[in-house]
């Protein structure tokens, strides 16, 4: 009771709190910017590597395994969006083009407004978040829907008029005025649905200009979603206000972003160097001893001159040669070749001008690797 | 919403399938297993939305209700949406031609100017030399005399900071000449890019003119294109219609190119400047300044377009829709603070417009404004209204005001009232701004101060609020308000305005004021009067001065009476819409949808979510516990409010055991939460998770902030620290 009641005026004197909060961020942020207390902070700070990290492919399984956190709620959240969804059919065909914003995944609800409500249209979805989409196909795609459903149209009419060339081979202006010219027959629309308009390959301007031209085409509806905060500065004022005319819609959903987060990496696995060092011995542990003593040969050389560039590679041969791993220098560059092909090595300029060999791995995480391998 | 389609093969397959037609197969399936044949499409939606029993969605409380009953008001929600849409697009097509015609209007001297210029320019050219077909074929040169390498150029400066107000001048500029007889290529910054280099910008300029564009870009297709009879002795213009954005080593290159052709091929550039007159010069070489013959030409301004467009559209509201005091200040906040460029400004209203359509349910009868006899469509169409629809009518906040009887003819009236008064009122206010626009007074302005309700109080008594009757002392009561700043500074203006001036203000009064028979006469006996300015320069000593202006005209008779009656017929006429019943169909209110709709700001809203995720998602297990982050909450969030404690950079090793912590509940104010929670969730959070899995939650949470973009990952020289992007909502 105690505790509440003084928790009561704590939370009464919030604002004050707030402002002690920011002074006292302000000061730490200067803090770090002092060099001296910038090298304090970083010994006083953990390392990712003191963390007990567990393998990549249990962390991978566990993360498909999580259990969902306030379900009745979320699903509450998505299912009070239905209500709006004919307002946003209702803008779509004032000729708006939708734009959705807010944290949670909003794969799921844009495809169910899509299924139920957009059944007048033609919905082609675009998966924005893979980095793999290439908008030309896209855009061929696009026009081969619109010349099928004209040649439909033609055949109740007259004799079918043959496409002059496949989309495939003319080029993205080609294909935007072929889109443009089509003419309001009927109510042959098509709407895309584009997730993540602001994916990692759609945020060149290329791409972004080629979506705004395509967006005014008559007969082209757009619905998109946008998950990163800086999204609004892939557009210009004549691509905002003349081209796309978006209709902001904030629609938290709080879904986890499941397929959206497939392709970015796992801060615990390939992040740390815990990674490089386990892909670094799985790729030891398949060369031959020989092979694999020449690497402890550089290794050691590195950890004992942890200031220097790198290992010189004359100093690497003579090394190995004493101790009888390799017999001349062809057997060497073979090995150093093995090496630079799985980024184990690299070379460096050294300053007096000769080519150095050099480890990309922290000492600790070569350390732990010379361990592993022995 | 989970649906159970999802997680299929197909599914998971499209998931990672860069784009895919939707398949339409859920709705169609749903739409058979519905007992009868769907009439409209939007029925086999409201199907599927009331289809799950068990929801607690508020709509599927009403089920057990007769399902005939049911499907006709699903017949009528849908048949009202047609209309209101069909409302929208009347209307707004209605707007944007006056608009377009408004812009037109106000560009057409200057595209006169361009016109004559070319016309000119291109006897010029001639009187060099008249080559004839064969001659322009040829690869050489002509012989003429006179070397003549220079193109002539007009600059127009558009006194635009912003571009995308001209893209609409420059696309009419090119209809104009067009339909004047040029030959018309427009060229944007887009093909002046340094990466497609001079070909790019030769090959749109040939697919713009040509009908079939050879493989190889050529100045010579082009010749032998204008060739032909029907191309031949005509101009050829070539808009640029943002010079500044051009990269000017492509367009130095295009300018020397075209300018070896120009006897044979009459080319004239018309360039778009909107900063100096020395853009150009900045831009280009002086080689190819030199094969420039410059011409300069000046657009209007941008506050002159919009007082033309805010008279057309906003103060004679040439559709019915009009807009609340609150939206028009935000418009014109908008407009000012905001980017001032009227493209913005009309998709914003364009917004409202159809937000007023979408949200209004008798907004349809707006499109009665446009019909030649609005009294019967609205009779017509308001006989028809299920019952439901005609209550709502009545609830209207402006009718429950006024304790209207439930009559039909009420609405047509109040409606009809609506349009006439709306006539008045535009005609009163153009008044106002006729004398206002003499001190530079914008219309935007004095309108939003007008339709302002809360001064409209203030100045008149309560009782004569929906009124039109004026009496003395209502006049003299009702003072005008501290807010009234630019009503009587226009009130002033007229007071102090010399004779001269006085008299062609009140000539355009009375055109304005056609129509209104009873202030027209009284306008012509003002006018009368001034006849005798003798008189009036008689008796002008003898009025007190009423000011310290330094102004050298003094206080006449005639300014009195002017001012008297233009402020008269102001508190009389210029009541703002919002007091009048029914005004809810035609006007739209809602600032608030307006703004969110137009200004999406997910810099804050995506922060705000996470900092706040328990307001968000209304959950009572986390919102309990106010002081401490809660081992509840959304995963991300709890990251989220985790990293505000750190400045730019974040160490990952930190912040995973704070998370760790939080998670397992291990310190005080965990422990704390777990009394005060729900049994369910305490014994949910008791068991310590294992560490893969606390591991696989830190990494999806990271994940998702580096998907809004509030995080970076690690750089490989700091493998230790994450770089946060946004401080702050």
């Amino acid at each position: 009771m105690a505790s509440r009641g003084f928790h009561a005026v704590a939370s009464s004197g919030s604002e004050d709190e707030e402002e002690e909060a920011g002074l006292s961020r302000s000061y730490f942020l200067a803090k770090e910017k002092e060099p001296s207390g910038k090298k304090r902070a970083r010994a006083a700070a953990g390392k990712l590597s003191d963390l007990n990290i567990v393998d990549e492919q249990v962390l991978r399984a566990s993360l498909a395994e999580i259990p969902p956190k306030h379900e009745k709620e979320v699903d509450a959240l998505t299912k009070s969006y239905k209500d709006q969804y004919r307002n946003w059919l209702f803008e779509l065909r004032c000729g708006f083009s939708l734009l959705m914003y807010g944290f949670g995944s909003k794969k799921l609800l844009l495809e169910d407004f899509a299924s139920t409500t957009l059944t007048d249209f033609t919905v082609m979805v675009i998966n924005g978040y893979l980095p793999s989409i290439n908008l030309k196909q896209v855009m061929v795609t696009i026009a081969e829907l619109f010349w099928e459903q004209t040649k439909l149209n033609r055949k109740h009419k007259s004799g079918t008029k043959s496409q002059p060339q496949s989309f495939a081979s003319q080029s993205i202006d080609d294909i935007i005025s072929f889109l443009n010219n089509q003419a309001s027959e009927g109510d042959d629309h098509v709407c895309l649905l584009i997730h993540n308009i602001d994916g990692p390959a759609l945020r060149d301007a290329e791409s972004q200009q080629c979506l705004a031209q395509v967006s005014c085409c008559p007969q082209v509806h757009i619905v998109a979603s946008v998950d990163h905060v800086n999204a609004p500065l892939l557009w210009d004022k004549k691509m905002v206000h003349t081209q796309f005319k978006w209709s902001w819609y904030h629609v938290p959903t709080f879904a986890p972003y499941k397929v959206e987060g497939v392709f970015y990496p796992l801060i615990l696995a390939s992040g740390g160097h815990a990674q490089t060092t386990k892909t670094a011995l799985v790729v030891l542990q398949s060369l031959t001893p020989n092979a694999q003593s020449v690497f402890r040969v550089l290794a050691e050389y590195q950890l004992a001159n942890e200031k220097e560039e790198g290992m010189p590679v004359s100093s690497l041969y003579t090394k190995c040669r004493e101790r009888f791993l390799v017999s001349s220098q062809v057997t060497l560059n073979s090995h150093l070749t093995e090496f630079k092909d799985h980024d184990l090595v690299k070379i460096r300029k050294h300053s007096d001008g000769q080519d150095c060999l050099h480890i990309p791995l922290v000492s600790d995480a070569l350390e732990k690797l010379l361990q592993e391998l022995a | 919403m989970d649906s159970p389609s999802h997680d299929t093969p197909l599914a998971a397959a499209n998931n990672i399938e860069p784009f895919f037609i939707l398949p339409k197969a859920a709705a169609a399936a749903a739409a058979a297993s519905s007992s009868s044949p769907p009439t409209t499409t939007t029925r086999t939606r409201r199907r599927i939305d009331v289809s799950p029993p068990s929801s607690p969605n508020p709509k599927s409380a009403k089920r057990p209700r007769n399902t005939e009953e049911e499907d006709e008001e699903e017949g009528d929600v849908a048949l009202y949406e047609r209309l209101r849409l069909e409302a929208f697009h009347r209307t707004w097509s209605k707007i944007q031609s006056t608009i377009d015609e408004v812009l037109r209007d106000i560009n057409l001297k200057l595209f006169d100017q361009v016109l004559q210029w070319v016309h000119e320019s291109f006897s010029a050219i001639r009187s060099v030399a008249t080559p004839c077909p064969a001659e322009i074929q040829q690869p050489y040169p002509l012989l003429t005399d006179v070397i003549c390498r220079k193109i002539p150029t007009a600059f127009v400066l558009t006194k635009n900071a912003e571009f995308v107000d001209d893209v609409t001048t420059f696309r009419d500029l090119t209809d104009h000449l067009e339909s004047n007889g040029c030959h018309l290529a427009k060229l944007s910054a887009t093909e002046f890019a340094a990466k497609h280099g001079v070909g790019g910008c030769l090959r749109s300029l040939l697919r713009q003119l040509l009908s079939d564009v050879p493989d190889v870009a050529d100045v010579s297709a082009l010749a032998s294109w204008y060739c032909g009879v029907e191309n031949y002795d005509q101009p050829m213009v070539i808009i640029i219609d943002d010079l500044e954005q051009c990269s000017g080593d492509v367009l130095g290159e295009l300018v020397i190119m075209l300018s070896e052709w120009v006897v044979k091929l009459p080319m004239f550039f018309v360039m778009g400047i909107a900063t100096t007159l020395d853009a150009p010069r900045k831009l280009l070489s002086s080689e190819a300044l030199q094969r420039l013959d410059p011409c300069k030409l000046t657009l209007g301004s941008p506050s002159d377009r919009m007082n033309a467009l805010v008279e057309a559209i906003l103060v004679k509201p040439c559709a019915g829709f009009s807009i609340s005091h609150e939206v028009a200040v935000f418009l014109r906040n908008y407009f000012f603070r905001h980017d001032g460029t009227i493209t913005s400004f009309i998709s914003a209203l364009k917004l409202a417009c159809s937000k007023h359509f979408s949200i209004e349910p008798l907004s349809f009868l707006c499109m009665g404004m446009l019909e030649e006899d609005s009294e019967n469509f609205w009779r017509d169409k308001f006989d028809a209204l299920p019952q439901a629809m005609q209550k709502s009518a009545f609830g209207l906040p402006s009718c429950t005001r006024e304790n209207y009887s439930v009559k039909t003819d009420n609405v047509v009236e109040g409606l009809s009232e609506l349009m006439k008064f709306q006539k008045d009122w535009s005609s009163v206010l153009l008044c106002l701004y006729e004398a206002g626009r003499h001190e530079k007074m914008q219309l935007l302005d004095i309108f939003c101060e007008v339709i302002n309700p809360d001064m409209h109080t203030q100045r008149a008594p309560k009782s004569d609020l929906l009124m039109s009757k004026v009496t003395s002392e209502n006049l003299s009561s009702g003072k005008s308000g501290a807010g009234r700043r630019f009503i009587d500074r226009a009130l002033d203006t007229v007071r102090y305005m010399p004779t001269d001036k006085l008299l062609r203000v009140l000539d355009v009064w009375s055109t304005h004021l056609k129509g209104m028979n009873e202030i027209t006469d009284k306008v012509k006996e003002l006018q009368s009067t001034t006849i005798s300015t003798d008189s009036v320069k008689i008796t002008k000593d003898k009025w007190p001065r009423r000011s310290t202006h330094s102004s050298p005209n003094r206080v006449a008779p005639l300014n009195d009476k002017a001012t008297m009656l233009l402020d008269d017929i102001t508190r009389k006429v210029l009541v703002p819409v919002e007091c009048l019943p029914f005004h809810e169909i035609i006007c739209f209110k809602n600032v608030g949808v307006l703004q969110s709709a137009l200004l999406g700001n997910p810099r804050r809203m995506v922060q705000l979510d996470l900092l706040k995720s328990q307001s968000c998602l209304k959950c009572s297990c986390c919102s309990k516990n106010r002081i401490a982050v809660s081992a509840s909450l959304h995963d991300t969030s709890i990251m989220c409010n985790l990293a505000q404690e750190y400045g730019d950079v974040i160490n990952v090793h930190d912040w995973y055991l704070s998370f760790d912590g939080i998670t397992n509940s291990t310190h005080s104010k965990g422990k704390r939460r777990l009394l005060g929670s729900p049994s369910k969730k305490k014994s949910k959070a008791m068991p310590r998770q294992s560490e893969s899995m606390i591991q696989a939650r830190f990494c999806r949470a990271v994940t998702e902030l580096q998907i809004t973009g509030l995080l970076r990952m690690p750089s490989k020289r700091r493998p230790d620290l994450v770089q946060r992007i946004a401080f702050g909502p």
